[in-house]
């Protein structure tokens, strides 16, 4: 279940670099605030997963979330630049603190869930009288 | 399964952060075109190669040598033209023949130190096949006892000021980077020499016992060391004007 979005993860990876053999990379300008979208997306990304392993998971939160976490990351970088304060330190700060969070959550909920698993297995086995 | 809702969204929202990821990836192509945004003075610094240093230092060493040369030989023309400055003359190519700053040649030894190129075997430390710093200031210091009137180390003449030591893998003589093989020239007397090295317990005897192949030690009739290059200026002694 959790391996899903990682396959997709890899595949937009096998798409991008098979739209990049006839477009060219992004320029290099805006490739800058684009990578801090990219870590927005990733915090989002984990803050997704997390939310579906509590059960709390609603789309239309995660898809605006994913959305305008990214718009709002590249904005900041963008915006840092043009005043010359770099804003984009803060984005990265936010979103990699919180990636580590998300991803610490993620690592209990299914360590938690697989402990569980285990119990009702052992449980059930207590149950049977072995022959 | 109603609890794995969430998989279908998220995968696709993966999939788009996958693509963006590789967009972004800082290429070989990308890097160069990144350092063309920079402005001109940060980009010649990363456009700049190395600095060669060592081919500096010895063009200026060189020009030291021939500057101390002609030093000589006007001293030389000052003192053909009284009997008391010939007099001082002598005096002070004496005191700079002792104190190294002249080409000397004559008989003597050659030390030759080199990494042992043997594997480490059981009982003998990797850091004990590789030549040192200290080995080369301990086999120095037994050829100055052992009457040694001129030494060199890899054609860099070691005077009364100069440091051995090691910055991190390289052997520095006077801020000279030497390495293995290091060759190690005194003149003397060479059975005098010879014997001093090989003293029994002493220390070529200490390398030799970890691979026999890294001293080669062989006597010579005649060799040409040569001067001393390096800085000879004070900054801070005075010789002090009145009697204690």
């Amino acid at each position: 279940m959790i391996l899903l979005p990682l396959l997709a993860l890899l595949l937009g990876f096998a798409a991008a670099v098979w739209f990049k053999g006839f477009v060219g990379p992004v320029e290099p300008v805006n490739a800058q605030y684009f990578a801090v979208g990219c870590v927005a997306g990733l915090d989002t990304l984990c803050g997704g997963v997390r939310s579906g392993l509590e059960g709390k998971f609603y789309t239309d939160v995660f898809v605006t979330g994913f959305l305008s976490n990214v718009l709002i990351a590249f904005g900041m970088a963008w915006l840092g630049d043009q005043i010359g304060v770099n804003l984009f330190l803060a984005a990265v700060l936010v979103m990699g603190g919180r990636i580590f969070t998300n991803l610490s959550l993620i690592r209990r909920l299914l360590l938690a869930k697989w402990q569980d698993s285990r119990d009702r297995q052992k449980r059930a086995a207590a149950e049977t009288p072995s022959p | 399964m109603a609890g794995s809702q969430w998989v279908v969204p998220v995968s696709v929202l993966a999939a788009v952060l996958g693509f963006m990821l590789t967009m972004a990836w800082i290429t070989v192509d990308t890097r160069q075109q990144r350092i063309r945004m920079l402005p001109p003075d940060q980009q010649s610094r990363i456009n700049t190669p190395t600095l060669n240093v060592l081919d500096e230092y010895q063009k200026l060493a060189s020009e030291v040598a021939k500057l101390r040369e002609e030093k000589t030989k006007l001293e030389n023309a000052m003192a053909s033209q009284t009997n008391q400055a010939k007099l001082l003359n002598e005096s002070l190519q004496e005191v700079k023949l002792w104190a190294g700053l002249t080409e000397v040649e004559g008989p003597g030894i050659a030390v030759t130190l080199r990494d042992s190129t043997s594997p480490s075997s059981a009982g003998i430390a990797g850091g004990d096949l590789i030549i040192h710093d200290w080995d080369v200031l301990r086999v120095v210091n037994e050829l100055w006892n052992a009457g040694a009137e001129a030494i060199a180390v890899n054609n860099h003449r070691v005077v009364a000021g100069t440091s051995f030591r090691c910055v991190g893998t390289v052997i520095m003589v006077d801020n000279i980077e030497v390495s293995s093989p290091v060759v190690i020239r005194a003149i003397g007397d060479p059975d005098t020499l010879f014997g001093g090295v090989n003293i029994r317990n002493g220390v070529l005897a200490e390398i030799r016992s970890s691979d026999p192949n890294m001293v080669t030690v062989t006597k010579f009739e005649r060799a040409r060391l040569p001067a001393y290059t390096g800085s000879t200026t004070f900054r801070y002694l005075k010789i002090p004007e009145s009697k204690p």
